[in-house]
């Protein structure tokens, strides 16, 4: 017993730790001056965030609706239809839009990274990089990095907005709460803080996913099985740390 | 111009795999490394470029120990050492030109329309320039095979290390490869040839390493080779499966 919870220890810290060495190494890439592959930074930009919009968008919609309709029981109980708006705003800027936006984009986004990221390890392409005298951290794990954070950021932009379409228009069609009700519940109660509160956090859990994914990837053994087991485990661990970066950013920023 | 291996170890876990390998590479010479599988052949010329490290004994090239740098340190030896891998490892987000364009644009500061230019003319080289559009998982393994030749050769190395560039080949594929490595000799680059493939070994070989329980078990021209009075290198020529060859990979 006391064997495998230390097995179990070793192998999160050693996981933790191959985490942080490979964020040393990405910004040590940076230095002097942060440069990267431009063709490699526009693929990524695309592929992770153009190709992940209408997913996260659905995400988006559906969860501010259902925050509404949910909502919407003790509204009308208590009759706190002037609350909905601030409630769902709230609600979603602070946490449910970065949240859920980051675990989609980490099942999405994160998987497809490790899986690529396996493959190219398990083939040997990896080392064709390197025998090419061109370093793999800058060229492949650098810009994917900066995309993930990047259109991680953008994409809970674009979802907190339409999260609160979402909610008022649901707001107005379930629960009866007219949109211009909604609006000023929503401009007049919220400050910009809420919104810069988790779009913060959005980029620290960009920084998760792409350091766990671009991690697990590159430390793929083991061929097509430990590709994926490597996916697997990126997934865990990824929404694992949003997890943890969220409580910490919560208690750091509030 | 020369490499040497002196007194090279190297393990895998309890699979002690070179123990004690020692053996010199002239300049210009096509150097044949051969032997069983699992022998280490391919371990062998991955050190050279920093791909693995040794556990004791000394690499050197041009008389420099090339063991034991920092993974940076290793970048100007491999833009003069280049290296083919048996799996030819083209980079399949790439395409077959942006493939060969790749070091052109990392190493000599070329924008992309001059590195692809000189990019379409390395693949003429290699008779690829038709396929230049094509993804690598469109291409055979002999077509990805010439098109890394070309990646490899597009910073003009000093050196190229093909790690088994016949295996898996039809003959006459394999044979344009050989010829291919052949014809470099005319441009003063030294290849060193990892392989199993007797056809090529006994065409195009300068000089053989005969490499047997994790040392060199003979080294010398392929008549010497031929002419050995050794019945472990006579079982390997002939390939007869009974002898007194043990062989780890089997």
């Amino acid at each position: 017993m006391i064997a495998r919870v230390g097995d179990v220890v070793i192998g999160v810290t050693r996981e933790v730790g191959g985490i942080g060495v490979l964020m040393l190494q990405v910004l040590r890439a940076l230095l002097p001056w942060p440069s990267m592959d431009a063709r490699e930074l526009w693929r990524n930009l695309y592929r992770m965030g153009v190709k992940s919009l209408p997913i996260i968008l659905a995400t988006a919609f559906f969860s501010g609706a259902i925050l509404v309709v949910q909502s919407g029981i003790f509204v009308r109980r208590f009759g706190a239809e002037g609350l909905l708006g601030w409630a769902t705003g709230y609600s979603t800027f602070r946490e449910i839009g970065p949240i859920l936006i980051a675990l989609m984009f980490s099942g999405r986004v994160g998987s497809n990274n490790t899986a690529e990221l396996g493959t190219m390890t398990i083939t040997e392409q990896i080392d064709g990089l390197r025998a090419l005298a061109i370093d793999p951290i800058r060229y492949l794990i650098v810009p994917r990095v900066t995309a993930m954070m990047v259109m991680l950021f953008a994409l809970t932009v674009f979802g907190d907005f339409v999260a609160i379409l979402g909610g008022a228009l649901l707001g107005q069609v379930v629960v009866g709460v007219d949109t211009s009700v909604f609006w000023h519940s929503l401009f007049s109660n919220l400050g910009t803080w809420d919104l810069v509160h988790g779009l913060v956090k959005s980029v620290f859990f960009g920084l998760v996913i792409s350091l766990t994914s671009c991690y697990f990837g590159i430390s793929v053994r083991g061929g097509a099985v430990g590709v994926g087991r490597a996916v697997n485990a990126s997934v865990v661990a990824s929404a694992i740390g949003i997890m943890v970066t969220d409580c910490l950013l919560t208690l750091l920023m509030k | 111009m020369t490499i040497e291996f002196r007194d090279l170890h190297k393990s895998f876990g309890a699979q002690h795999v070179l123990r004690g390998l020692t053996m010199t590479i002239e300049r210009g010479e096509v150097f044949f490394i051969i032997g069983t599988s699992g022998v280490g052949k391919s371990v062998t010329i991955k050190h050279l470029v920093g791909l693995l490290q040794p556990d004791s004994g000394e690499i050197l090239v041009d008389g420099k120990p090339v063991h034991g740098l920092a993974e940076r340190e290793y970048y100007p030896l491999r833009k003069r050492l280049g290296m083919v891998f048996q799996h030819s490892t083209l980079f399949d987000s790439l395409t077959v030109l942006d493939n060969v364009a790749l070091p052109l644009r990392k190493h000599q500061r070329m924008r992309m329309s001059a590195a692809r230019e000189a990019a379409k003319e390395r693949l003429a080289v290699v008779q690829m320039e038709r396929y230049a559009d094509r993804w690598p998982a469109e291409l055979s393994s002999g077509m990805r095979k010439r098109v890394a030749i070309a990646r490899t050769l597009t910073l003009e190395p000093q050196y190229v290390l093909f790690d088994e560039p016949t295996t898996g080949l039809d003959p006459v594929s394999a044979r344009r490869v050989d010829e291919m490595i052949k014809r470099l000799q005319t441009l003063d680059v030294t290849s060193v040839v990892v392989s199993h493939d007797l056809t090529s070994i006994f065409t195009i070989a300068d000089r053989i390493a005969f490499i047997y329980q994790g040392q060199a078990h003979i080294i010398g021209t392929p008549e010497q080779l031929r002419a050995a009075d050794d019945p472990i290198v006579q079982q390997f020529i002939s390939g007869r499966s009974d002898g007194p060859m043990e062989t780890p990979g089997f």
